[in-house]
């Protein structure tokens, strides 16, 4: 990194002097041509990017995109350079495009913005709606509508199958995540849920913005399903409340799923299989019910 | 004045009273007198798992590492006739969390659940052995402290380092919970963990009793009565390494207890340095359950680590302590 940072320096430099010359301040207006040098700052941003671009097209990609444990693009991150969301970083690659996620690098974005470079932000959508348009806005941006159209379409179906389950079937969930948190209403997750015809009951409990979950207040809830969000590598005391002994006592005998974050972490296709895997846990509590 | 025993089961009852306080204090209702019902007919009701998986553990880890700092506090004090020597202060319980913090994140404690203490113990025992080898020729009250200001700062800063090296992301945010200690969530295999090498430890601290007395006539006067002071030494260092290194590894650091609770007890005992040590121990206990339940009703969440409290009520003590000190020393 020390090795390098002359010619960064000299790179940074020149863009910012081409910024200048170009009038700096005033985004550059879209044109017909398809973005061809296109960064993305944010894990999510990387991997509706990476199923969308061109491969061609993609300039720079963060680095947790490569690892596998957190990344559901691993592979095909690997071939496109990495960045490690700094403003230098994406100077680096004179891009034409920046996506970037709206709560994470708000110091680069900021300094891209001020220095006139294309941005498109990405939000955390919460609701199937939100996700499509999202991925529809990425595409249009990327100049690959009908593959974003595709990509959509393929979410809504995963949503839409499966038979609706009135209200009473439902049997109850709980997200337990590293440090004992779980997941409310107004998200993703909270949506995945119910799509899957279960209950959140972490939804339905004043648990604060942190939404902290005791263990004593799990037990109390008695869940048909408990659902252990986390994919453990190394090691981190994090994970010691997801192997309490506790865990595999509970008086309600719930069905027990491990998923892996990654799958509903960012609003990408990844979510249908995380919903697949609910699916078939609702199914199994509704059989334990009976 | 109570009398020795008196003074004893007075301090008993209380640490019994907060244990069963800290028994009663939880984030869910519970019935004490239906789950414990529940738990002795061997019924696996809600109430009977809180209380048994939950509750128990944490209140027998109160007591335990409480009783740990209270001692080694007070051994500690008696033993290098310094009034603000203590785990903590002088950089044992930091350099237990570090060794802890090693072998925790290099993946080495899932081997075997013994290793997490084994690495706690062995980083104490090196500490201990540094600073007794230092203190060995009378070492002064500011020097005890400094070279505590030393060691803790390096443990801090390589405990940070490991942590921000540490392949997971979770890793850098348990900073805290090393150096700041907590009981939250905490099992019974915790407890079975920590308990062999911390009554072994007690035995040891325990056993210099009658050799503190000695020592408070002075170290010619403890030889002269036959006292091999190399051997008490070894016995302090070893008991401390065990008892504080083990209780660090499952709890964190959790800060001047050792330092408060001798200062406390001592008018109490008549200043005798070997009637101190199950007093001590004793308050250790009653403070540290006092502390737990402290951090369960203070409505932050995730609750506040159990060193933040410990450190509110010690840091003032510390510094009114050298302040009396320093007019002393002038």
């Amino acid at each position: 990194m020390t090795r390098r940072a002359p010619t960064r320096a000299a790179i940074y430099g020149v863009t910012v002097l081409a910024a200048l010359a170009t009038g700096a301040g005033a985004p550059r207006t879209a044109s017909a041509e398809p973005p061809s040098r296109v960064v993305s700052l944010n894990l999510c941003a990387d991997e509706l990017l990476l199923r969308l671009a061109r491969p061609e097209q993609i300039a720079s990609v963060t680095f947790l995109s490569r690892d596998p444990k957190q990344s559901t693009v691993a592979d095909l991150a690997r071939d496109h350079p990495v960045n490690y969301g700094r403003a230098e970083d994406v100077l680096r690659f004179d891009p034409d495009l920046v996506v970037a996620g709206r709560y994470t690098t708000r110091t680069t974005v900021d300094f891209l913005r001020r220095n006139g470079e294309t941005l498109l932000e990405l939000d955390a959508p919460a609701t199937l709606p939100q996700v499509e348009e999202q991925i529809r806005r990425l595409g249009e941006a990327l100049g690959e509508p009908d593959r974003a159209q595709a990509l959509a379409d393929e979410i809504a179906a995963a949503f839409a199958e499966g038979d609706p389950i009135d209200d009473v079937a439902r049997p109850t969930a709980v997200v337990f995540a590293p440090n004992g948190f779980t997941v409310g209403a107004g998200s993703l997750v909270d949506t995945i849920i119910n799509a899957a015809g279960l209950r959140n009951l972490g939804a339905e409990q004043d648990l604060g913005s942190y939404r902290h979950l005791p263990l004593e207040r799990l037990l109390a809830l008695a869940p048909d399903v408990l659902i252990l969000a986390a994919t453990e590598s190394a090691p981190a005391r994090a994970y010691e409340v997801l192997h309490h002994p506790i865990l595999s006592r509970l008086p309600s005998q719930p069905v027990i799923v491990r998923l892996s974050p990654r799958l509903w972490t960012c609003a990408g296709p990844e979510i249908a299989r995380a919903l697949s895997i609910l699916r078939g846990a609702a199914a199994e509590a509704r059989e334990r019910e009976t | 004045m109570v009398s020795h025993g008196g003074l004893l089961m007075l301090l008993a009852t209380l640490t019994a009273a907060l244990f069963a306080a800290s028994l009663a204090v939880g984030y869910a209702p519970l019935d004490l007198g239906a789950a414990t019902g529940d738990a002795f007919r061997g019924e696996e009701t809600v109430q009977a798992l809180v209380f048994v998986e939950l509750r128990l553990p944490r209140a027998i880890l109160g007591l335990l590492v409480g009783f740990t700092l209270g001692l080694a506090g007070a051994v500690m004090q008696g033993f290098l006739r310094n009034p603000l020597a203590e785990p903590g202060v002088v950089g044992v319980s930091g350099g237990a969390a570090f060794g802890a913090v090693l072998v925790f994140y290099s993946g080495l404690a899932a081997l075997s659940p013994l290793i997490l203490p084994a690495g706690g113990i062995l980083a104490a025992l090196l500490v201990g052995a540094l600073l007794f080898a230092v203190a060995g020729r009378g070492m002064s009250t500011t020097t005890l402290i400094l070279a505590g200001v030393a060691i803790n700062s390096l443990a801090g800063a390589l405990i940070s380092l490991t942590l921000n090296l540490a392949p997971n992301p979770y890793a850098a945010m348990e900073i805290m919970f090393w150096l700041m200690g907590s009981l939250a969530d905490r099992s019974f295999s915790h407890v079975w963990v920590a308990l062999g090498p911390m009554v072994v430890g007690w035995v040891m601290l325990l056993s210099t009793a009658r050799a503190l007395d000695a020592l408070s006539l002075g170290e010619a006067t403890a030889r002269t009565l036959g006292f091999d002071l190399r051997r008490v030494r070894a016995m302090v260092v070893g008991g401390v390494a065990l008892s504080v290194g083990a209780a660090t590894a499952v709890a964190g650091v959790i800060g001047f207890v050792g330092l408060i609770v001798p200062h406390l007890v001592r008018p109490l005992v008549g200043h005798r340095p070997g009637r101190l040590l199950i007093a001590s121990g004793l308050s250790g206990a009653s403070l540290t359950l006092a502390a737990d339940v402290a951090v369960r009703l203070i409505p932050t969440r995730p609750e506040l680590q159990l060193g933040v409290v410990t450190a509110i009520i010690g840091a003032p003590f510390l510094f009114s302590l050298v302040w009396r000190y320093r007019r002393v020393e002038r």
